[in-house]
């Protein structure tokens, strides 16, 4: 009996946390308001992709299942926070979302370490993803400024997050690699558990 | 004798105007200490209660309405009012482009010198229940609120004489009260 093919929810979470990164940034760099990040925070970066995320459990990739369950989590902790300081439930102070962001920041900077190992499109994601996080830290903490310094750098993780998404996509429906993601950063003579590769659409 | 009267009651109305009704407009009119004063707290205040603090700025019989004077709170960021007590209908609406009549871009000016410890800027605004614009010096300085960069607070006096070194000598005074020891 053929083996029923499975998608891969990489794609899914790949696309929301892209489209949610994408829009945050247009907040940050002056082009528009919060609503639109307050509610594709809460269904698409949130609920999407922390299903997305959940479902990664079921391919046995550790690394995606961490990855998109923890930002689909940051979304919605994102949007609530918005809510909250609009309708003055536990309002937080800028400083209040930095440490918040400080948080993300460290907990980033270990998947970041994973990510190297990877390939190179999900190596260098995270590490356009690391350094957005680590600028908006300033941005909170005594240089305002930076935050459309990391508006723009974040737009190119967004769009490496959705470059990853497409190779998967594209390898599928063309049924050949078009868009490669180039070798991990860190290469080695073990080879990286058969899960993680799933990510890159190995499998 | 009915001239007698008439004199009498002209230098009457020229005396409650000049002697009473005068001084009682000065005590009504907000200074500048109190208008650098209520900014600065509107400004703490901003800091911690974030977005949903906004609201109380639009109350015209709120705390931020004092004498002939208001509170206003603006992005420069956005390009809006954030909240005015007085003028709802430019709450939500750009604000850069807006004039006065000597044709000086207003809001351009205030956002301009809203960095701490914030600054002062004078045109011609209308006065709350006059009709004519009036002279108004108004101090400006930016509020950190979160999920927000642009966000200013704003609050001016009318006066025709203040001149803006002793409007800077007030803000230096409330800043840092060292320089200033009380006597």
């Amino acid at each position: 009996m053929a083996e029923q093919k499975l998608g891969n929810p990489a794609v899914v979470g790949l696309a929301g946390f892209g489209l949610t990164t994408m829009v945050l940034q247009f907040h940050n760099v002056g082009w528009m308001g919060l609503g639109p990040v307050v509610w594709l925070g809460l269904i698409f970066g949130g609920l999407a992709q922390m299903i997305a995320g959940l479902q990664e459990m079921k391919t046995g990739n550790n690394f995606g299942y961490c990855a998109f369950t923890a930002y689909g989590c940051f979304w919605i902790a994102l949007a609530l926070l918005l809510i909250g300081n609009h309708y003055d439930l536990y309002v937080s102070s800028k400083t209040d979302i930095g440490w918040f962001l400080v948080a993300w920041t460290a907990f980033t900077a270990i998947l970041w370490i994973g990510a190297l190992r990877i390939n190179g499109a999900l190596g260098l994601t995270f590490t356009l993803l690391l350094i957005g996080f680590i600028l908006l830290d300033l941005a909170h903490f005594g240089w305002p400024q930076l935050t459309v310094v990391a508006g723009y750098e974040l737009m190119a993780t967004a769009a490496m997050a959705w470059y990853i998404m497409a190779h998967l996509i594209f390898a599928d429906v063309y049924g050949r690699d078009v868009l490669p993601v180039g070798k991990p950063f860190i290469g080695g003579s073990s080879a990286p558990a058969q899960a993680a590769t799933t990510l890159s659409g190995a499998h | 004798m009915n001239g007698m009267i008439k004199t009498f009651a002209a230098i009457g109305v020229l005396l409650g105007a000049g002697f009473f009704h005068g001084p009682v407009m000065a005590a009504d009119a907000a200074t500048a200490d109190e208008a650098v004063a209520k900014v600065q707290a509107a400004a703490r205040y901003l800091q911690g209660k974030g977005a949903s603090g906004y609201a109380d700025f639009n109350n015209a019989s709120g705390r931020w309405v004092w004498k002939d004077s208001y509170v206003f709170v603006f992005d420069c960021r956005q390009d809006r009012m954030v909240a005015h007590p007085m003028r709802p209908d430019l709450v939500g609406r750009p604000i850069m482009q807006i004039t006065d009549n000597a044709g000086k871009y207003i809001f351009k000016e205030l956002c301009k010198v809203g960095a701490s410890p914030g600054g002062w800027v004078e045109y011609a605004w209308q006065k709350p229940g006059a009709g004519a614009l009036s002279r108004k010096i108004t101090y400006t300085l930016a509020a950190d609120v979160s999920f927000a960069s642009g966000i200013h607070v704003g609050a001016g006096i009318y006066d025709d004489k203040i001149t803006m070194a002793e409007l800077a000598k007030v803000v230096e005074k409330i800043t840092d009260p060292t320089k200033y020891p009380a006597h």
